[in-house]
């Protein structure tokens, strides 16, 4: 059985502006939205319906490009293109700027905190990788400016259980970085891709990385330990990292983002075609040379590019009857009216979920896609 | 006929020769002044960096917090980077990866000192410029 997409409502979130980026909080009880208005927003649920809850809109004087939230739940980055990031703290319901991170010389285009909750690292249009740390006093050190990228660094993410971080740029490549003799380095760079690589994301053990690109491929990386089976070369003690895939001739354009499954081990990706693709690794296929099938294509998922989500566990116990769900939850254009939410049991497929800003989804559980699926004419937002 | 030709092939000969030599004469001068002009500039900005950490560093001498101990770790690392740069080996084939390194870690410091490197990029000449 197939399970449908299920709209649950629809926000005007950033009035007159685009909305760039949503994330869940760790409980899955907050949602935050950034946009081209500046400010942040903080939506929960009421009910039936989901109310803002704050506006954090002293932070920033430019678009807020990325937020993120700490590991613990009571901080809120946002990453600006006022080439700022400002830390929020939360006190029940009210957000407060703690401070504010400064050095980067233009746009920053992430921020993402590590699971240890300590650290944090940025990234910018300045080509470099700034590293964070926090102490117990709430008090922000830059431990690292890292300046090993050739073009503008897209994205930044923390592996899940080492302190290993990676960046995506414009340069084509990812680069990885660790700390060593109290000084982060470059301790790898992932070459391959033949355009800007816009996302990366971890599998849930942390052994493999996927890269998403402008040149319509997903490229899934391996970690070989100094010593390993394979016989795979690493230069002395340090870990080497093998492209085992390559999934191409499935996007017809750019791919902004990926997303590993954390609880499943899908893979899906976000398209500039506007539709969402899930992979699945086929059982019993060699761990060195993994393939990957598509299992779901939904296309036209948004009639213009959207933003991304995190899904969230307590929403999904909405669906209780369906364990497995895949949840889309945006924000919406200035032009699109204001609709009710639709009543849970209603089981119609919907897709339309208009935004603005590179289509960027996150999984956080799998998804089977339904047939197909009815949708107003594509126009395409020029971005 | 056979003259008229080995006549052509030789002119043809020292011509190319008397170009090659006057071309490569030619490229170094242009190389030079480009060295030079590259070159400084590259000093000027790691000496401004120097003069900095050098003024930072007799500023917090007495360092008494342990929030200034870091500052004074970065600040030396700093001026350990520069003083090990090589500068008279323009073919050190880490060169820009240092440069980077440099440049990172004067950022860092900035960003630890709370100051914000003034250098902008002038046209008129005055002011720092690289």
């Amino acid at each position: 059985m197939k399970d449908s997409l299920v709209l649950l409502s629809r926000i005007l979130a950033h009035p007159d502006s685009r909305c760039w980026f949503l994330a869940w909080n760790p409980a899955g009880t907050l949602l935050a939205s950034c946009g081209g208005d500046r400010s942040v927003r903080i939506w929960g649920r009421e009910g039936d319906s989901w109310i803002c809850k704050s506006v954090l809109c002293e932070g920033h004087q430019r678009t807020v490009r990325k937020v993120a939230w700490s590991p613990c739940g009571n901080y809120l980055a946002s990453a600006s293109f006022d080439a700022t990031t400002c830390i929020w703290k939360k006190n029940e319901d009210d957000f407060e700027c703690v401070t504010t991170l400064e050095g980067h010389e233009n746009e920053v285009k992430s921020v993402a905190w590590a699971p240890s909750g300590n650290l944090l690292a940025t990234c910018s249009r300045d080509k470099s990788v700034w590293v964070w740390e926090v102490d117990e006093e709430d008090e922000y050190e830059c431990v690292s400016v890292l300046n090993s990228h050739t073009q503008d660094v897209k994205h930044v993410v923390w592996h899940p259980s080492q302190e290993l971080l990676a960046s995506a740029s414009y340069d084509d490549t990812v680069k990885l970085y660790r700390e060593e003799e109290d000084d982060w380095v470059c301790c790898a760079t992932l070459e391959g891709h033949e355009s800007t690589v816009w996302s990366l994301a971890f599998d849930p053990s942390g052994q493999r990385l996927a890269s998403c690109s402008d040149d319509r491929t997903v490229r899934i990386w391996r970690q070989y330990l100094p010593g390993n089976e394979q016989g795979v070369a690493c230069s002395g003690s340090e870990a080497s990292w093998k492209c085992v895939c390559t999934l191409s001739g499935f996007h017809s354009r750019t791919i902004y983002d990926v997303a590993w499954c954390q609880l499943t081990g899908t893979l899906a990706t976000a398209c500039g075609d506007d539709a969402i693709r899930v992979f699945e690794e086929d059982p019993g296929s060699d761990p060195q040379q993994p393939t990957f099938s598509l299992t779901a294509h939904v296309p036209q998922a948004h009639s213009q590019d959207v933003n991304c989500s995190w899904p969230s566990g307590s929403i999904s116990r909405l669906k209780a009857s369906e364990p497995l769900w895949l949840w889309i939850e945006s924000c919406f254009p200035r032009k699109c009216p204001r609709t009710s939410p639709v009543p849970k049991r209603t089981r119609r497929s919907i897709l339309d979920l208009p935004l603005f800003g590179p289509p960027a989804f996150r999984l956080g559980e799998r998804l089977r896609a339904t047939g197909p699926l009815t949708l107003p004419p594509l126009t395409r937002s020029p971005w | 006929m056979r003259d008229l030709l080995l006549l052509r092939r030789r002119f043809h000969g020292e011509g190319y020769r008397e170009g090659y030599e006057e071309g490569s004469s030619l490229g170094m001068i242009e190389g030079r002044q480009h060295g030079t002009l590259h070159g400084a500039k590259i000093g000027s900005e790691i000496g401004c960096y120097q003069g900095f950490a050098f003024a930072w560093r007799g500023l917090l001498h007495s360092c008494a917090t342990e929030r200034d101990s870091k500052k004074m770790k970065v600040l030396e690392a700093l001026i350990g980077m520069i003083q090990k740069f090589p500068y008279d080996d323009p073919t050190y084939d880490k060169l820009h990866e240092d440069l980077d390194r440099i440049r990172g870690k004067f950022k860092q410091l900035c960003s630890l000192l709370n100051v914000q490197p003034d250098f902008k990029i002038s046209t008129e000449g005055s002011g720092l410029s690289f």
